[in-house]
């Protein structure tokens, strides 16, 4: 460690530059607005989608393709959630993740049999379960949920949440964007977010390494790793889509890019490959899963597979939290996953 | 699991900030504490552990009585004792539960003693509106009306409800919201459903259900009345255990403790500390309520006595920072604390946190007023109580503010890696 921070200051006063800053500025341009950028305009295209179903003049598919679309670029932000969208309650209403007591139905339902049809100014202002992708993914999806056959009743809601969710990227958008915004505090310092670049870089960083220990929560808790081993597949993330393996891969490549910009700043040359490996691995691993997550849990045979899986999850995490923090200086404090 | 609550600010090593300075700074830093003292500060922190859960002990046995007082003459007056009493055993417990993240022992313990939220269908008879956990298969079996209970391929006998038998219950089927023991498992037999909602009012189990003969209500009382005796008396025995593992001078995990490295012991003190902040207090306990609007969320959500609960976890929290706890006979335990560590090195840092730990009280004071007016948790998290949100909101804020303050005292003792779970990897 001390010979690395030798090293590490010998090249920085060679150039007498500030790669750390640097790095922070490209990430915040051209990994993390991009990735809000995309997640904003698949929303509107998420509106666009619903309005043609419910006007008539497209099938369900082309919104289940569109629903699939803004959950995955969700996904993808999750790893890089600094600023704005981390903030005043904002991811909240994008997703309610996760749900064991199916409170998504169950106020989703009350909602519309409360208002009749659903007014935008009502979904605005209940609760974020019914605000969100989820309540978006029941009306879709759920077995219980006749759309066709009952337009009047859920095209209002899906129109609202659509509304909401683009409403919300947008919101977020102008504050990364505005003078002194987002942008700014992750470009030029101090300011009054970040002392300086460094303090910035790890903020990235921490909320990216955290997104990785998300992963494996998402993989763990269906496959019964918290539940003395017995599945749960209600746990999966969007089970109802069947979307789990490809919100885990959107937000593995998130991570990915975070790690891809920041390569260059480890010290350690062999600690850096075995980094690229375990994202190549896990990637692998991921894209080879045969069948959706929900209907792997439940099938015994299919566990060896789901371990390997988890195992390489867990070294590229141990490798982030604790070698690639150690080398770079970062304290990884306390996270929401603390605890329970 | 949460990926919804935005953590606290982070601080990064000063190590590269002066990487352009005229010559590059590289000396080892003084040891922030000497060995000795560090040790006395963690032995210091068993002692505040085992006042904890003696008084938690002492408490439960008079909890016990007041039950054994009701099961002899189940009428409201006794009903109202035994709620009190409950109540009362929360303060001491409440407090140590900052010793169970970090300290793998307690965790492990804890599930029969505090798990929460609960299916309280497994229990007892509830209500047809009772929603419960997706996939659990035992959210309904009303162990109190069954003989048997058949789960997947297997049938369990339940014909006599012993400690080991409800205890094997916890968790049936793999799912954590099977709870058949523990404080939350006798907060429902005293208080039954709350069937309010986000209106007032608490779960209204009537003194009868635990009656004999013609006036009994609920049905199978025999059977009710057992499995509240049994869980009592399993409380006050898993309370034994852990007064047990805290005691000086035996072989238990308070000698491994202190046979540890100085900076473990520190390490596993200050997890504990954040990890209830935040992730846990801050996180499941109010914000998972508040956002979803959901009063199945809220920790004593039959007793609604949820603000104190709260507030003596937030208690427990500073506890082990100021090395104090004020005991139930009314005396301070005091001793070497953190705080004195982190103010020989730091005194803004260690005054800062204390007036984050002030706050925080303050904010966590404002929900037990709001329950004294009448207004309890499961009222402020309704949908549209713009000022009850606004209230928890303030709670919430207070102990993200307050975790930040406690990473910066971890790195004033050097101390980086914070989770025990992943400090042990190499360097």
């Amino acid at each position: 460690m001390r010979s690395a921070i030798v090293l590490g200051c010998v090249v920085l006063l060679a150039a007498c530059s500030n790669p750390r800053q640097e790095v922070t500025s490209q990430l915040a341009q051209q990994v993390l607005l991009p990735a809000h950028q995309q997640w904003h305009d698949r929303n509107a295209a998420l509106v666009q989608a619903v309005k043609g179903f419910c006007e008539g003049d497209a099938e369900r598919a082309s919104v289940a393709q569109a629903f699939m679309a803004s959950q995955q670029g969700w996904s993808y932000l999750q790893p890089l959630m600094v600023g704005p969208l981390s903030e005043g309650n904002r991811s909240w209403q994008v997703q309610f993740y996760p749900d064991k007591r199916n409170m998504v139905a169950q106020q989703a339902e009350a909602l519309l049999d409360s208002h009749d049809p659903l007014t935008q100014q009502a979904l605005d202002g209940a609760s974020v379960v019914v605000q969100g992708l989820t309540a978006f993914e029941y009306v879709l999806f759920d077995d219980k949920v006749d759309l066709q056959a009952d337009k009047a009743r859920y095209c209002p809601m899906l129109m609202g949440i659509a509304h909401h969710q683009q409403g919300l990227s947008g919101e977020v958008m102008a504050l990364w964007e505005e003078a002194g915004g987002m942008l700014a505090q992750l470009t030029d310092f101090p300011n009054d977010r970040y002392a300086s670049a460094e303090e910035a870089l790890g903020g990235v960083l921490r909320v990216q390494i955290t997104g990785v220990d998300v992963l494996k929560k998402k993989l763990g808790t269906p496959m019964g790793r918290l539940n003395q081993g017995v599945t749960q597949p209600y746990q999966a993330e969007a089970w109802r889509s069947r979307q789990s393996v490809a919100s885990l891969q959107a937000s593995l490549a998130g991570a990915q890019a975070v790690w891809e910009r920041v390569r260059s700043l480890v010290s350690d040359g062999e600690l850096a490959g075995k980094i690229d490996q375990a994202y190549a691995e896990t990637r692998d691993k991921l894209e080879a899963l045969p069948a959706p997550l929900f209907e792997l849990v439940q099938d015994p045979a299919n566990q060896p597979l789901l371990q390997d899986l988890y195992r390489s999850l867990d070294t590229l995490e141990t490798l982030q939290q604790a070698e690639l923090a150690s080398d770079l200086g970062i304290q990884i404090g306390f996270n929401a996953n603390d605890g329970d | 699991m949460l990926t919804r609550v935005a953590a606290g600010g982070l601080m990064l090593s000063s190590l590269f900030l002066s990487a352009c300075s005229d010559e590059p700074k590289v000396e080892e830093k003084a040891a922030p504490y000497e060995a000795a003292q560090a040790r006395d500060v963690i032995s210091h922190y068993a002692d505040l552990a085992l006042a904890g859960y003696s008084d938690a002990l002492a408490q439960a046995r008079e909890l016990q009585t007041t039950i054994n007082t009701l099961l002899d003459s189940p009428n409201e007056e006794n009903l109202a004792a035994a709620r009190a009493a409950w109540r009362d055993a929360r303060v001491p417990y409440m407090q140590t539960e900052v010793f169970r993240f970090g300290n793998s022992v307690v965790d492990e313990w804890e599930g029969q003693v505090n798990a929460w939220p609960l299916d309280e269908g497994l229990i007892d008879y509830v209500d047809d509106s009772y929603q419960a956990v997706m996939g659990n298969p035992g959210a309904r079996a009303n162990i109190i009306a069954s003989e048997s209970l058949t789960i997947g391929e297997e049938r369990l006998d339940l014909t006599d409800l012993n400690a080991d038998l409800l205890a094997s219950l916890n968790e049936l089927g793999g799912s954590e919201a099977n709870v058949a023991t523990g404080y939350h498992a006798i907060e429902f037999l005293l208080w039954g459903q709350d069937l309010n909602g986000t209106e007032a009012g608490a779960g209204e189990r009537p003194a009868t259900d635990f009656a004999l003969g013609e006036e009994a209500t609920g049905g199978n009382n025999e059977r009710r009345r057992a499995y509240l005796q049994v869980v009592t008396d399993l409380l006050i025995s898993d309370l034994e255990t852990m007064v047990a593992v805290w005691q000086p001078e035996q072989e238990n995990y308070r000698a491994e403790l202190l046979a540890d490295t100085p900076e473990n012991g520190l390490r596993k003190m200050l997890f504990g500390m954040g990890s209830l902040s935040l992730g846990e207090l801050a996180g499941e306990r109010m914000k998972v309520a508040l956002a979803a609007h959901s009063p199945e969320d809220e920790h004593d959500c039959f007793s609604d006595n949820t603000h104190f609960s709260h507030f003596y976890n937030g208690k427990g929290i500073q506890n082990v920072y100021l090395g104090e706890y004020q005991q139930v006979n009314g005396e301070t335990l005091s001793g070497p604390s953190l705080s004195d560590l982190v103010a020989a090195n730091d005194p803004a840092v260690d005054s800062q946190l204390k007036q984050a730990f002030e706050a925080s009280e303050a904010a966590l004071q404002a929900l037990v007023d709001s329950a004294n007016t009448g207004v309890h948790f499961d009222q402020l998290i309704a949908p549209g109580n713009a000022q009850g949100a606004a209230t928890v909101n303030a709670a919430i804020d207070s102990l993200v503010t307050q975790t930040t303050g406690i990473e910066k005292a971890a790195l004033v003792l050097n101390i980086q890696a914070l989770n025990p779970d992943t400090a042990d990897h190499e360097f």
